[in-house]
């Protein structure tokens, strides 16, 4: 039997990943991008692959499944991506945080998720920069963070070498059904295939429209500033509780004690050492797929950090940018085949892409190959959105 | 020696042609009276410390900030203030009146070691080439100038117009190249390119052979040159002209590196405290 011909497009991390595990999968496979790799919403984010910021349960085994994939996927690519596993802690901004805390920190250990709750001397110990009114946190042991461009670079790197093939600065511009399998137009014409996996991410509708998919992807953006080489203002990952709501959009009752427009941005503090030691903060949520950072938006997020890390009031800023994430209602991504036999997407990852990736791109493979898969797919289903 | 120049986006430096424009000159005559600041500032950056450094405030900028400085020559003492202050390194200090035969020329210096008083150094022009001998008539390394350290050095007289900078001390000498002449020169793999973030030009090819970068942006999110403190200030043109040589186009074919806020590092408190930077 000849080998699949499969044509993944959009280079972002989650295609990059799909490419890579297909070629893995024994696939011949094609990424096609109108850019370059990691040229939109990958090189607009940040490295998180944490448990800490999932719902306990399905969500947060499949961020575990990914932590474990990048330990194999540093050894195997030929790309230093920087993954390092030094824990993530939630932050809490008061005793009320702290009693809802605990209830989600029991649901984690239920599921098996190495986590607990500090107390405020341990929140110090771990973090001395820290604010001193905060009651205390919750520690997450297995949570990491990588440079997401680097872990594009190394997929498709790997998938070069696995006899793949990029077709980067190469718009799709249609995609049309012949003889059970796709031709692809393409501003360097056509490509065939015999399996289609839409990575598209927010254009992922766009892409479903060329074969009469509506895929309900909307841009939800976020804006990140990135700060001057610095001491270590706190060694790992930190996320204010209140980003879950933010995120979830959860709270219930609960207010955060914050300004009229960190709630009408969703800002919540996420603080990310990077490799090059400065840090990146945020963070944002708000639905447009404008791409300048605001100053409204990042004196929030300034003001945010402060909150919680005092000591940033000195440490300069040199750099805001901002991202859209591939947003879907029910925040859960769609990794999935479709009505179209050979038409897949993987898509609508929301700010979970580059932590989800490593587990979409080998679920994927196994969905294509028609193996069994790791995971129930029925939570990821695109069916789930069909009425 | 004849260089055809093409200007600061091309070869990072300035040619003759927009220093010219630039008005930044003073008059042959004032040039004989004795030291005068001679600024070669060509871009339209939003950028003016020199206007805040000068003491007797004969550097006007004003607003926009964009405006390139106007001198008044007439009132310029040539202390070099705004030499050190100049974050765009295009401001010197020229003194034709030194000696009958020699001029001498001052220029920030950032490079270790620094050469001591009486030493012979070689020479540089704008675009890092070889002119002539020089000695080294003066060091200035002051509290005000917040370590940018001024170096003087006496040329030939004539060389006054070209000599813009000195071969670091200890390094070998240097032939006049006629490669480095026309500007072709490649840089050898293990000069830094990004000072920030210390990134060589080797890196920078790597980034662009094997891993298919093909603009500065996408150098940058390989390798990280352009992603440190000044972001890009610097290196961007540098790493534009690899990317030409490596690409076979032309500097102006190339896109850009995209720029973002802020135009310079504020703190997050100055961000927190309403975003206002001073103009």
């Amino acid at each position: 039997m000849s080998r699949k011909k499969i044509a993944v497009i959009g280079a972002g991390v989650i295609g990059c990943s799909v490419a890579y595990y297909n070629a893995k999968e024994g696939a011949e496979v094609t990424l096609i991008d109108a850019g370059d790799i990691a040229d939109h919403t990958s090189s607009r984010c940040d490295g998180n692959v944490l448990v800490s910021d999932k719902e306990p349960g399905y969500d947060a085994g499949l961020t575990a499944r990914s932590q474990e994939l990048l330990d194999e996927l540093s050894r195997e690519l030929d790309y230093d991506f920087e993954w390092e596993r030094r824990g993530s802690m939630l932050v809490m901004e008061n005793e009320l945080e702290m009693e809802m805390g605990k209830g989600l920190c029991r649901r984690f250990t239920d599921t098996g998720i190495r986590c607990h709750m500090m107390d405020r001397k341990e929140l110090k110990e771990r973090e001395p920069y820290v604010a001193d009114d905060l009651p205390g946190g919750m520690w997450f042991d297995d949570d990491g963070c990588l440079y997401p461009m680097g872990l594009c670079y190394g997929l498709a790197d790997g998938l070069k070498r696995l006899g793949g093939t990029l077709s980067l600065h190469n718009a799709v511009t249609g995609i049309r059904c012949e003889n059970g399998g796709f031709v692809i137009r393409t501003q360097a014409g056509e490509i065939r295939a015999d399996v289609v996996v839409n990575c598209g991410g927010v254009r992922a509708p766009e892409l479903g429209r060329m074969v009469g998919l509506a895929i309900p992807i909307r841009a939800r953006q976020g804006q990140i500033l990135v700060s001057e080489q610095s001491f270590k203002v706190a060694r790992q990952k930190v996320m204010e509780f209140g980003y879950m709501m933010a995120k979830f959009q959860n709270g219930g009752e609960y207010k955060r004690p914050v300004t009229e427009d960190m709630e009408k941005y969703g800002v919540a503090l996420v603080y990310e050492p990077t490799g090059g030691d400065n840090f990146l903060l945020g963070s944002s949520r708000y639905f447009t797929e404008d791409l300048h950072a605001e100053i409204d938006v990042m004196r929030a997020i300034a003001q945010r950090g402060i909150r919680f890390f005092p000591v940033m009031e000195h440490i300069k800023v040199i750099r805001a940018y901002a991202g859209i994430r591939p947003f879907t209602p029910d925040h859960m991504p769609i990794v999935s085949d479709t009505e179209i036999p050979g038409y897949y997407i993987a898509a609508g990852h929301e700010g979970d892409g580059v932590g989800m990736s490593a587990i979409t791109g080998l679920l994927m493979s196994q969905l294509i190959a028609g193996k069994k898969t790791e995971f129930d797919m029925a939570p990821l289903s695109f069916r789930r959105f069909l009425q | 020696m004849t260089v055809e120049q093409r200007g600061l986006v091309y070869d990072g430096f300035p040619s003759f042609e927009e220093i010219r424009e630039a008005n930044g000159r003073p008059s042959a005559e004032r040039l004989a009276k004795g030291p005068v600041a001679v600024c070669e500032c060509v871009q339209q950056i939003p950028c003016n410390p020199c206007e805040g450094s000068c003491m007797k405030g004969c550097i006007h900028v004003g607003k926009p900030i964009t405006n390139t400085p106007r001198i008044d020559f007439d009132r310029c003492v040539g202390c070099g203030l705004c030499a050190a202050a100049c974050s765009g390194l295009a401001i010197f200090i020229i003194n034709m009146a030194y000696s009958e035969t020699e001029a001498t020329v001052t220029f920030p210096f950032e490079y270790l070691p620094l050469p001591e008083v009486g030493s012979r150094v070689q020479a540089l022009s704008r675009a890092g080439e070889y002119v002539c001998m020089g000695e080294v008539v003066r060091i200035q390394d002051i509290p005000k100038n917040d370590h940018t350290v001024l170096v003087t050095v006496a040329v030939p007289g004539e060389f006054a117009d070209d000599v813009r900078t000195m071969k670091r001390a200890g390094a070998p000498l240097l032939p006049a190249s006629p490669r480095a002449a026309e500007g072709k020169e490649s840089l050898p793999d293990d000069v830094l390119v990004c000072r920030c973030e210390e990134v060589t030009a080797g890196e920078i090819r790597r980034a662009v052979r094997r891993y298919g970068a093909g603009t500065v942006t996408e150098v940058k999110r390989r390798v990280r040159a352009g992603m440190g403190l000044c972001q890009g200030r610097s290196c961007s043109k540098l790493t534009m002209k690899i990317l030409a040589e490596e690409t076979g186009k032309r500097p102006d074919e190339l896109e850009p590196a995209t720029s973002r806020p802020p135009v310079r590092p504020a703190t997050f408190g100055e961000l927190a405290k309403g975003g206002h930077m001073d103009e």
